[in-house]
């Protein structure tokens, strides 16, 4: 099968999953306010409890927030494929699956890397805090490891969703799961042992501590061990996204129930 | 009165069929959980005075504010999904008690979330909230339970028109919990935000449930959330009638 | 009891503003109905029969208040349906068709108790009022039951225990029967005839053909938006009964075919059916002559299966006045 043409189908239909989101109504308040919001509710809340500085918490806020796009819109790409019963077809197919993936989740992390950016770029600036150029452009490679790794989780959930109807209770779970244990508010090290540990497996997490390291002046190269570890885990929630996705497919033979809509 | 029995069994019913929604219901109560953790963690290693008590408060009462956003902004989106709208709309009832009593019954869900949170920082963070003035208490609980669920109410109406009116009621989850000081001294807060939060309910609610736990005289704070709730019921009614008269004018209310 | 018509429809007009295209949005108006009278007698079964975007729920919908016309008034028992919405309303009942339109998650009872009080029946009543229904419907001992597990003509009954609870004079039921099974439909038919027993008037809409003959003391048959026929079930099938209606199996025809079958003299109307592998052409002749010969003469050429005349039914003089523009 052409990788292209896969690549470009599939982005194209993981962009009407974005399609839904797109609409100003919903992009506006959901991807562009809310983050900004919840960056000023912590950083208020660490006011309040004498605890880290503003910047801390819109870095760890921008990253955590943008996982609600990659997990939704992509479980909703998933859920998509489902309703035009192309899963099956491109399951057993022989084509790559780095194409496949990268197809559909491409618009998904490009998008979700601009609500990280665009969060930080914003709710620092009210904050009074801005960033250098050069954190800028160490940000950004940061930023696509995270949205990458995050996107393979919502990848998991898509295919749990080819199964049970209500995702949306699902993807909200694993935000709330992500906004405790990925140190977005908390700092790992005030964690007890085995929640930090948690947080280690967990997407975002690797990402948020190099972001912080490389707007204090570090650079890409003394993040790499923490880059290379989250784009690990990517490649790692991805692959079991498509183990998961193929058995689920298995048992709806079984059970005749991935077609149903 | 016909309409307080409306409101009464509109309320009961619509409170029974969130109860057994998994979205509107579970993750209503478990989702302020997720931020009350984070909060409890974040007191904890800060260098603030005041125990966390005053904090497993505020995060009890934000569920109750979870609960009716979402839920409350879209009522109507609801009825059109399960097409019961037109006939919500055909009935010589005034469509107001019935999104009123939606409303009410959203932040009546809003008690599972205190429950929860409080058990739950208790459980898990030994965090023991004391109750001074029970009657106080009790009295708060139920003035920010009704004037949470009249901000819903408005928000309702304003964004009858709009079939997103989910996100829209979703972004203001976080602004309230702020503006509202539930988890932040509203002395915290730029000057110029202070007069708006004395304008909304839930700041006065959120007062008098801490002067019923810690002592205090809670009651002109729940007169303040009566009255708060009273002007956004009238100020909502009309909205609605203006609102609903141009619908049907232009065939825009999407009544299927 | 009512001096005057009981639904009066004068010259309503509805249009939607609508719009096309995705990203230059062009303003685009749709006349749904397009100057629509009637008048229902009290007592009658009235019916608005016409195919699928023919207007017909526009036009209930602004008989019952939900939509505003454009242009043009109705009125219903008196009371006009622009500036006495809320009179109308407490007079009127409302069934319409399909799976939405109850509280899933409640009960039966539970669902007639809120809709009991949203439609004004006062609080004293309410218990006797929901047991009556219930008895009418056939749903009494299911009442306790969640309207989840209901099949679709259980819905339909309570459709219709809700849309009378309140005792209206007048009641509109929006394709009643539709995606009910053939048993529950007759049944449901049986409880509409029962409702004009009661001394109520019914306006109905529909696009069974069958229903529409079997129920209803007069039929006004919508197309486009527009009134194309009106009068009893007998007086429009005379408006073709002096024909006859010839049926001819054929193995794919064009519609240049069809178009000389149409011109030929003492054709009336030519439909076509699709059935799987062929096609049945509906012929309607005045009857004057024998035209079989004639007809098949033009399908020369093409493979005919079997071929049968016989009497005209209310559906083929609602294809004529249907298929006429």
């Amino acid at each position: 099968m052409n990788s292209l043409r896969v690549f470009f189908v599939g982005g194209l239909i993981s962009y009407r999953a974005l399609f839904g989101w797109l609409t100003p109504a919903v992009y506006i308040p959901a991807l562009i306010l809310t983050p900004i919001f919840q960056i000023l509710l912590f950083a208020y809340i660490g006011r309040a409890a004498g605890s880290q500085g503003d910047e801390f918490y819109v870095i760890g806020n921008a990253i955590q927030y943008a996982s609600v796009p990659c997990i939704f819109v992509m479980s909703q790409t998933i859920a998509d494929e489902r309703f035009f019963q192309t899963l099956g077809p491109i399951l057993i197919s022989p084509a790559h699956r780095v194409p496949l993936f990268l197809g559909r989740a491409l618009p998904v992390i490009v998008n979700a890397l601009f609500v990280a950016a665009f969060a930080l770029f914003a709710g620092g600036l009210i904050l009074s805090i801005t960033f250098s150029a050069t954190s800028w452009l160490r940000l950004v490679p940061v930023l696509a490891v995270a949205m990458f790794s995050c996107t393979g989780l919502g990848l998991i959930t898509g295919a749990i969703g080819l199964r049970i109807r209500e995702t949306a209770v699902l993807s909200n779970v694993l935000v709330g799961l992500l906004l405790i244990f990925c140190g977005a508010n908390v700092a790992l090290a005030s964690l007890p042992h085995w929640m930090a540990e948690i947080g280690r497996a967990l997407p975002l997490t690797h990402a948020i501590a190099a972001a912080r390291a490389v707007t204090n002046g570090g650079t890409l190269g003394q993040v790499q061990g923490l880059l290379g570890k989250e784009a690990a885990l990517g490649i790692v929630y991805t692959v079991a996204g498509f183990g998961l996705i193929r058995f689920m497919e298995r048992q709806s033979r079984l059970h005749a129930t991935l077609e149903r809509v | 009165m016909r309409t307080a029995r409306l409101l009464a069994l509109g309320w009961l019913f619509h409170f029974r069929m969130l109860s057994q929604s998994a979205f509107d219901g579970f993750l209503a109560i478990l989702w302020p959980l997720f931020f009350a953790t984070v909060a409890f963690f974040m007191f904890r290693s800060g260098h603030s005075v005041g125990g966390l008590a005053p904090v497993a408060l505020g995060a009890a009462v934000m569920g109750v504010w979870t609960a009716t956003s979402v839920s409350a902004s879209s009522p109507l989106q609801r009825e059109r999904r399960l097409g019961t709208l037109e006939l919500l709309v055909a009935a010589p009832s005034n469509l107001a008690t019935m999104l009123l009593s939606v409303c009410l019954a959203t932040s009546t869900i809003g008690l599972y979330c205190i429950v929860a949170t409080l058990i739950w920082a208790r459980l898990l963070f030994g965090i023991h909230v004391p109750v001074a003035h029970p009657v106080s208490f009790v009295l708060g609980i139920v003035g920010i339970v009704v004037t949470i669920g009249s901000l819903g109410f408005l928000m309702a109406v304003a964004f009858v028109r709009s079939r997103r009116a989910w996100a829209l009621g979703a972004v203001s989850e976080y602004p309230i919990w702020l503006v509202c000081g539930f988890l932040v001294p509203i002395t915290l807060l730029p000057g110029w935000v202070r007069p708006i939060s004395w304008l909304l309910g839930p700041t006065w609610g959120m007062r008098a449930i801490r002067a019923g736990a810690f002592g205090g005289d809670a009651l002109p704070d729940v007169a303040m959330c009566l009255v708060l709730a009273a002007i956004y019921i009238g100020g909502g009614v009309l909205l609605l009638d203006t609102v609903l008269d141009s619908a049907r004018k232009r065939a825009t209310l999407s009544l299927t | 009891m009512a001096n005057g018509p009981v639904i009066e429809a004068r010259d309503l007009r509805r249009t939607y503003k609508t719009t096309t295209g995705v990203l230059r949005r062009k303003p685009l108006e749709v006349e749904a109905v397009r100057g629509i009278s009637f008048a229902v007698e009290q007592g009658e079964l009235f019916g608005l029969l016409g195919p699928n975007g023919a207007g017909k729920t526009t036009t209930i919908k602004m008989l019952i208040t939900l939509l505003l016309p454009t242009s043009g008034e109705a009125r219903v028992l008196g009371h006009d349906v622009v500036a006495d919405a809320r009179e109308v309303r407490k007079r009127i009942g409302y069934v319409f068709g399909g799976d939405r339109g109850l509280y899933e998650r409640l009960s039966a009872l539970d669902n007639l108790r809120y809709f009991a009080e949203l439609y004004g029946v006062s609080g004293k009543a309410q218990r006797s009022r929901i047991d009556e229904v219930l008895e009418l419907v056939g749903l009494k001992g299911r009442e306790q039951e969640r309207v989840a597990g209901f099949s679709r003509g259980m819905r339909q009954r309570l459709h219709i225990a809700r849309g009378i609870l309140h005792d209206p004079e007048v009641v509109f039921l929006d394709e009643p029967t539709i995606g009910v099974d053939p048993v529950g439909a007759r049944e449901l038919r049986t409880m509409i005839s029962g409702l004009i027993a009661a001394g109520k008037t019914v306006l109905l809409t529909t696009h069974y053909m069958f229903e529409a003959d079997a129920l209803c003391d007069r039929i006004a048959v919508i197309a486009k938006g527009q009134i194309v026929g009106e009068g009893t079930p007998e007086a429009l099938k005379a408006g073709v009964a002096e024909g006859r209606v010839t049926e001819i199996e054929v193995f794919g025809v064009g519609e240049a075919v069809v178009e000389r079958l149409r011109g030929l003299a003492g054709v009336t109307a030519v439909a076509v059916e699709d059935r799987d592998q062929k096609q049945l052409l509906v012929v309607q002749t005045t009857g004057e002559r024998e035209l079989t010969a004639p007809l098949l003469a033009e399908l020369d050429g093409i493979k005919v299966g079997r071929v049968t005349s016989r009497e005209p039914t209310l559906e083929d003089a609602y294809v004529a006045l249907v298929g006429t523009e």
